[in-house]
């Protein structure tokens, strides 16, 4: 069991408020990757579930006990480290059964738990070994297996792959995928790397200057996302934002001319609002379209290409063509957005639009913006 | 070796040759002297290079005052002893522990190491008597011990704070209490530090002259008193001062030398990502 929940939790150092009232719930056997710019506050968040940190205010529940004065070492989770931190005095044997010789189990059973740790993990061959002898993805699976062990009520995960080559990176991503599926054992997994939250995450958490921005799954935070801040955050290349007026209860008005939106939640308020259109959402054409731009940069990724494109009076905006390679630096360019997949958002940022086309088939695709 | 031989090499040599003889001479009369009876000290010329097999000296010394050198061991090895079971969990409570008052109470400790040790021998000498630790070895193991603490806790500090705070809060994640945090995963890695520390306390301990001249009279007097009272009014036994001097310089060597092997640096390699 491990159902983690956080009720009203605050943290303040002095006068800074470094988490300012976060509550939601991680269920039982659910993966959860908590993403932000840096100093947005995941990592204190994680820091606060552990009791590595004292919260100011607020419950911390670990499946519906109060853990919030525990130490510890008394709430039954395992951490894995950026920096690993495996004890360098001891093999990795002696690594991976740290936690159990500590709490006292007989020495045979930590000799088995231990192994089977590390065949999981295929560290059998470096038992003998002290971490000094072993590379960066072996350090970093000698922590996993300390970690699962124990078998802990929830795993978290301090940005545990930054610190490896990126293509190390994407093998442990699918190694852990793989190890939740057989675990299925509740992971909390921070990181600044949307690619990383994006492929590994159940639910997304975006948190921003401590706050929770939205707690979704991937898809609806990347097709319906609850603001300025996620329709930003998440999605790479970067959502195109430009700045426009209401024109009517479904009209906008841009300095290149109005737009109809069709996916509206509410009318339009006055005010100012900004538009947005991810690049893959703009259709692109030699004759035909809304706007019209010169291709400043052309970046070929050779599945995808990336134009920057010179769009006069509404600034650049990024396209992303796939598999396109017709378009050279200079040409002239007709881009027109996806209707339905449009983005209205008020002058504090809040979406108004609901994006109609969500994932194939299911319609009823769970948009719930779930900021507690 | 190839270079050839230049004359304004010979000035700086000459320099550090010249240092060498100033810092090694008493240590060298002292060893030569260790070996000689009392009329070659005194002869004149000098006899240079006395007769090693001649152990007269170190004899008498061994066998006339082998206690107060058993004292001298005695307290310096419990002072140290002392020393490091106090400074460890102190220093280990200042670093990991934030609590009101840290900084002021570490800097308070750093202070008491401000006064000089006159200063305190004669109150210490009434408190002793007080509590009747006057010419007692447990007196001096503590007033030792109490002198190192500062300097002791100090240097534990700088080497506590040195284990990766990742490590310390994964052994608490791992299920480890603030003493399972200390047993076993900074006091081995610090192992190298201590043994630092330690040397420090034992040399200092075992060369004290001025405290152990004040708390002690006669039970719990330490060797270095007793070279001095080889000055005597009537006659200094050269002789004696010079082989009691040898002997009182070997244990600090040995010490050293013996903890130098787990004074290796580099133990937290691999700990964190470097």
């Amino acid at each position: 069991m491990g159902e983690i929940a956080l009720q009203n939790i605050v943290k303040r150092f002095g006068e800074l408020d470094v988490i300012r009232n976060i509550s939601l719930t991680v269920k039982d056997g659910e993966f959860v990757v908590f993403v932000g710019p840096s100093g947005c506050g995941k990592s204190s968040l994680l820091r606060l579930i552990t009791g590595l940190e004292d919260v100011s205010d607020g419950q911390v529940l670990i499946d519906g006990r109060d853990v919030t004065k525990l130490a510890p070492s008394e709430r039954q989770l395992a951490m894995v480290f950026q920096s690993y931190a495996l004890f360098p005095h001891l093999t990795v044997a002696d690594n991976i059964g740290f936690g159990l010789r500590v709490s006292g189990r007989p020495k045979k059973e930590i000799r088995e738990r231990v192994l089977t740790a590390a065949r999981a993990l295929e560290l059998e061959p470096y038992l003998d070994r002290f971490p000094r002898q072993l590379s960066g993805g072996q350090r970093q699976r000698v922590a996993i297996g300390r970690a699962i062990v124990r078998a802990p009520s929830a795993f978290l995960f301090d940005e545990p792959l930054s610190n490896l080559d990126a293509a190390l990176r994407v093998q442990m991503r699918l190694e852990l995928i793989r190890l939740h599926d057989e675990l299925k054992t509740t992971m909390i997994y921070v990181t600044h790397d949307q690619v990383e939250a994006m492929t590994m995450a159940d639910r997304i958490v975006v948190l921003n200057a401590g706050r929770v921005e939205q707690f979704d799954t991937p898809i609806a935070l990347y097709d319906a996302p609850a603001n300025r801040f996620v329709a930003g955050f998440i999605g790479s290349p970067k959502m195109n934002f430009i700045d426009a007026t209401a024109a009517g209860p479904n009209r906008i008005e841009t300095s290149a001319g109005g737009l109809d939106i069709a996916n509206l939640k509410e009318p339009l308020p006055d005010g100012r609002l900004t538009f947005g259109i991810r690049p893959e959402h703009l259709r692109y054409d030699r004759h035909v379209g809304v706007w019209s731009g010169t291709i400043l940069v052309e970046e070929q990724l050779g599945s995808d290409a990336y134009f920057t494109v010179d769009v006069k009076s509404l600034g650049t905006l990024t396209v992303r063509a796939v598999g396109e390679r017709g378009y050279r630096r200079g040409d002239t360019i007709f881009l027109t957005p996806d209707p339905d997949r449009s983005h209205v958002f008020d002058a504090q940022g809040r979406a108004l639009t609901r994006p109609t086309t969500m994932a194939s088939g299911s319609t009823a695709a769970r948009v719930q913006t779930g900021t507690a | 070796m190839n270079s050839t031989f230049r004359l304004r090499d010979v000035g700086p040599l000459v320099l550090v040759l010249g240092f060498v003889f100033i810092s090694v001479a008493p240590i060298l009369w002292l060893t030569l002297g260790a070996f000689k009876p009392t009329a070659d000290i005194i002869a004149i010329p000098p006899v240079w290079i006395p007769d090693f097999t001649y152990l007269q000296n170190f004899r008498d010394v061994l066998t006339q005052f082998w206690p107060f050198i058993v004292n001298s061991l005695v307290a310096t090895i419990g002072a140290t002893i002392l020393a490091l079971v106090l400074a460890v969990p102190t220093a280990f409570a200042l670093v990991n522990h934030r609590f009101k008052g840290r900084e002021a109470l570490a800097d308070w400790i750093l202070s008491t190491r401000m006064m000089p040790p006159i200063a305190a021998a004669v109150p210490l000498f009434v408190i002793f008597r007080g509590v009747g630790l006057l010419d007692s070895l447990p007196g001096l193991i503590i007033a030792y011990a109490g002198f190192n603490l500062p300097f002791a806790v100090w240097m534990t500090m700088s080497f506590v704070r040195r284990v990766p705070k990742e490590l310390i809060e994964a052994a608490r994640l791992e299920g480890c209490t603030w003493w399972q945090v200390l047993k076993d995963v900074v006091l081995p890695l610090s192992k190298s530090g201590l043994a630092a520390v330690a040397t420090f306390v034992f040399i200092f301990a075992w060369n004290e002259f001025m405290l152990a001249l004040f708390l002690t009279t006669r039970e719990a007097k330490t060797f270095p008193v007793v070279i001095s009272s080889f000055v005597g009014t009537g006659r200094v036994y050269w002789e004696y001062i010079a082989a009691a001097s040898i002997i009182q310089c070997l244990p600090p060597v040995l010490f050293t030398f013996f903890m130098q092997k787990h004074i290796v640096s580099g133990v937290t390699m691999g700990a964190v990502k470097d």
